[in-house]
């Protein structure tokens, strides 16, 4: 198989060895890769892609296991798909195989916003949600260097610009009916000034749209906010003056239709209270 | 030219931009007759013209006939190829709609096609010679490409007039590189395109 010759090429970008367990709702597990798809005899210019490589650990119903990792690669591809059409700063795709459950992505050079806020290296951090985090989610190649230099000075950019970046791009996203299913801190990156790409790039990137769907529904939008504070909340200490920067930019974005998602993000927020003293 | 490895296909794309090309109706007429002629003569005439031609106007980027590339690879090593070759399933990948005849008339060489990119998928070495034997047209470095992409029509074709991501760009050179973002990420979605 050539996508797997491709992988056995290609860099683990994981901290680890161990690949990232789903939650159960996934119900597969998952590794990345840097690669390189086009290689010239002709000059060294390489441009790397992200592998995203999904697979069961166990097989217990071949085709069955075979077609939902089809039908997530494929839904992942087209998620991305359509953020592009809306505008919404998403990496662009390179390649799908979905038969062996690969997706290949634009490469984005840069760090988490978790890893910017000083969300937590690796050992120290705790749980996101249900999505567990057991990357390094330093996305540059080294990777070990220990730098003292202020990583947002380093990166030309202020928590607030940051905040406002991730409210107006999930706004864009909303507006196309797009959800992404996993708003955590570590699913956006924010490029590294060196690798801007284009005349005027965006510095914010959201990635894995593995969960993504699409619907017009407040609740579901709504939910997808929850799940955002939610994860601030557990990663980022003080995080409501945060989230109160990232909601005046995602509601400036709804315009008109903020109204209905606030009203139900309020709604959400009380369910989630409730269960949490109950349960 | 540029020639292009793919190690995990046994096999190698070679691509040339050719500029200034003066005998496009000749060459579609080879492509006719290669097709149509059987026998020993009709081989000999196939080996002549088997490549992929593409009309540059529609080429975004040399990304965009990258990707189209590794989609004809990827589908010809599963055994999935929804055209007869190699070369022209590089011109299904093409297009964004699910019909053959079509992408070979968009994206293929016409009668009016003056500048053209030739790939070649090989196991060996690519023979420039035999390209350049074909095309009556001055090879070109790839930058070249800027100057031709005919934006309207790739819009067009794309259905991207009126598409959230392009509306707001006021600067033309951000808009293209919006349009080929999106470009590049339909081909490669092709093969679970809807
Ligand atoms: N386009 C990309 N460019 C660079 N690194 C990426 C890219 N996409 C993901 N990564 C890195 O890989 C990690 C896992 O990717 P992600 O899509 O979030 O998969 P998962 O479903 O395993 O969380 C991210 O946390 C990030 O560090
Ligand atoms: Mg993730």
């Amino acid at each position: 198989m050539a996508t797997a010759s491709l992988i056995a090429d290609s860099t683990q970008i994981a901290q680890g060895a161990e690949a990232v367990s789903d939650p159960p709702s996934r119900n597969t597990t998952r590794k990345v890769y840097k690669a390189y798809i086009h290689t010239s005899f002709d000059s060294d210019a390489k441009v790397p892609i992200l592998l995203k490589h999904r697979f069961k650990k166990q097989y217990r119903h071949p085709s069955l296991d075979a077609n939902l990792t089809r039908a997530r690669v494929a839904g992942e591809a087209r998620a991305l798909l359509r953020c592009l059409r809306s505008g919404v700063s998403v990496p662009g795709i390179r390649m799908v195989d979905a038969t062996e459950g690969v997706l290949g992505v634009e490469w984005i050079e840069g760090k988490s916003v978790r890893m910017l806020l000083g969300g937590g290296a690796e050992g120290e951090e705790e749980q996101v949600s249900d999505s567990e985090e057991f990357f390094d989610d330093t996305t540059d190649a080294g990777g070990e260097s220990v730098s003292h230099v202020d990583p947002l000075d380093e990166y030309q950019v202020t928590i607030d610009e940051i905040m406002g970046l991730i409210g107006s791009e999930i706004a864009k996203m909303h507006k196309a009916d797009i959800i992404h299913g996993d708003l955590t801190t570590s699913n956006m990156i924010i490029r590294h000034p060196f690798a801007a790409k284009g005349p005027s790039p965006t510095k914010l990137v959201l990635i894995d749209f593995g969960l993504a769907y699409t619907s017009t529904l407040v609740e579901d939008k709504a939910v997808d906010l929850y799940v955002l504070e939610r994860a601030f909340a557990s990663t980022h200490p003080d995080s409501e003056p945060m989230l109160f920067a990232v909601l005046e930019a995602y509601k400036k974005g709804m315009y008109k239709d903020w109204t209905t998602v606030e009203r139900r993000l309020q709604d959400v927020r009380l369910r989630g209270r409730k269960r949490s003293m109950v349960g | 030219m540029e020639v292009y490895d793919y190690p995990h296909f046994n096999l190698q794309a070679a691509i040339c931009l050719f500029t200034d090309v003066k005998n496009g109706p000749e060459i579609r007429k080879r492509i006719i007759e290669a097709a149509t002629c059987q026998g020993e003569e009709g081989e000999a005439l196939r080996d002549a013209v088997n490549f992929a031609f593409v009309d540059a106007r529609l080429i975004t980027s040399i990304l965009h006939l990258q990707t189209a590339v590794f989609y004809a690879l990827l589908t010809q090593s599963q055994g999935c190829l929804r055209t007869k070759t190699v070369h022209s399933e590089i011109l299904w990948a093409l297009n964004p709609s699910n019909n053959i005849s079509e992408a070979i008339r968009r994206y293929g060489i016409s009668d009016s096609t003056t500048s053209l990119l030739v790939i070649e998928i090989s196991v060996l070495p690519s023979h420039h010679d035999k390209i350049k034997a074909i095309v009556d047209g001055t090879v070109s470095p790839f930058p070249r490409l800027s100057e031709i992409t005919d934006w309207a029509t790739i819009k067009k074709y794309h259905k991207l007039n009126g598409e959230l991501a392009i509306q707001h760009l006021r600067d033309v050179a951000t808009a293209h590189a919006m349009i080929d973002e999106i470009v590049v990420s339909t081909v490669a979605t092709k093969s679970v395109s809807q």
